[in-house]
């Protein structure tokens, strides 16, 4: 066996769901039919536990472009789109490893900014059904149920 | 937290496949040879990503099965420093505790990650185990809460190493793993109140 090269690009989760689901991952319940071994399928389950499960192409593409202003790195951008972060608190680790030589290259990388648009762009979990409370939004209705329906009636603000 | 990484391989193909088309039959003896298997310095294969040249397929002296020489691409599971990644607890003792993917089971805090400050006492259900307990302060009033780390929550950790250990010669107490990543939480102090609170259902 030769490794003839050892990084041939980096893999967001997304594109291992995708590629799993198009062999078929997803629809055979009984895990034997499709060609997914089972070690193959228990990564399958850890990818589906993640965000990476409610996320298209398109989402991706839209916060690469959208996302090209802040000039972030690979790894911080593959952090991102792996963990989607919703508040500061967890968008910090994953930008801090730069921390001096970026702030004086970058002073307008503006972290607020950057984590709107995540919560834009990006889809929530499957578990998170109730609205995230944003900087400067009115405060939330706090009788929101966590179910499916409270989601349709949303209430006006 | 995966990346893909071009192999060459030289494998035989048995002649139970030779029916099916070959691309298939080939990944179908790949899927054998590296799935679920670490590759030293390079990480956990996962998938095999797609077969970009096979040639050769010429049988040699003495043999019953074609020789394939195979260029493809396999995803690879490993982590690097400074990523965030998500996984369960499934062991702590003594020296930290030890994390789960599902597919991979070797990922270790060491007691001195841990966020501090937190102390041990032992676990009641189970013998030479412990449980760590984290005292947080959230409000500054002097008076800190103490948050379990037990096996119900998911926990948010930076990838702070990872080692392949040499394969050993005599046999060890604890099954071998021949990859291990090493974490910590991550340094904001913040930011685990966040979490235990998202996972607590809110504080």
């Amino acid at each position: 066996m030769k490794i003839k090269e050892g990084n041939a690009g980096l893999i967001i989760n997304f594109e291992l769901l995708h590629l799993l689901n198009s062999r078929g991952a997803a629809k055979d319940t009984t895990r034997v039919m499709a060609s997914v071994g089972r070690s193959e399928y228990k990564v399958y389950d850890y990818l589906v536990g993640t965000v990476a499960c409610n996320q298209t192409k398109e989402h991706i593409n839209e916060f690469l472009e959208k996302s090209q202003k802040f000039k972030l790195t690979k790894a911080e951008i593959l952090s991102i789109i792996n963990t989607r972060p919703s508040q500061l608190v967890e968008l910090d680790p994953i930008m801090c490893r730069q921390i001096v030589e970026q702030q004086e290259q970058r002073p307008e990388l503006d972290m607020e900014e950057l984590l709107e648009l995540i919560l834009q762009v990006l889809p929530p979990p499957p578990s998170e059904t109730e609205p995230e409370p944003e900087p400067e939004s009115e405060p939330v209705d706090e009788d929101n149920n966590k179910t499916a329906d409270a989601e349709k009636n949303v209430p006006d603000e | 937290m995966f990346f893909l990484s071009l192999i060459e391989h030289k494998l035989r193909l048995p002649p139970e496949d030779l029916s099916l088309p070959l691309p298939k039959g080939i990944k179908k003896v790949l899927d054998g040879i590296f799935l679920d298997k670490v590759i030293a310095n390079l990480g956990l294969c996962v998938s095999i990503y797609d077969i970009r040249n096979i040639s050769g397929g010429f049988i040699q002296a003495g043999e019953g099965a074609p020789t394939y020489t195979v260029e493809f691409r396999m995803v690879v599971f490993r982590p690097f420093t400074g990523e965030i990644i998500v996984a369960k607890i499934i062991e702590s003792d003594n020296d930290g505790l030890r994390l789960s993917l599902g597919f991979f089971d070797d990922i270790y805090v060491p007691a001195h990650q841990l966020p501090q400050p937190c102390h041990q006492i032992p676990d009641p259900d189970r013998r030479y185990k412990v449980r760590w307990i984290w005292e947080y302060d959230i409000e500054d009033t002097g008076n800190p809460e103490q948050y379990n780390i037990d096996g119900l929550d998911e926990v948010k950790l930076q990838v702070l190493n990872v080692s392949f250990p040499p394969l050993p010669i005599e046999q060890q107490e604890k099954p071998f793993a021949p990859m291990l990543v090493t974490v910590s939480q991550p340094s904001t102090d913040q930011y685990l109140n966040v979490v235990w609170g998202q996972f607590h259902g809110g504080d």
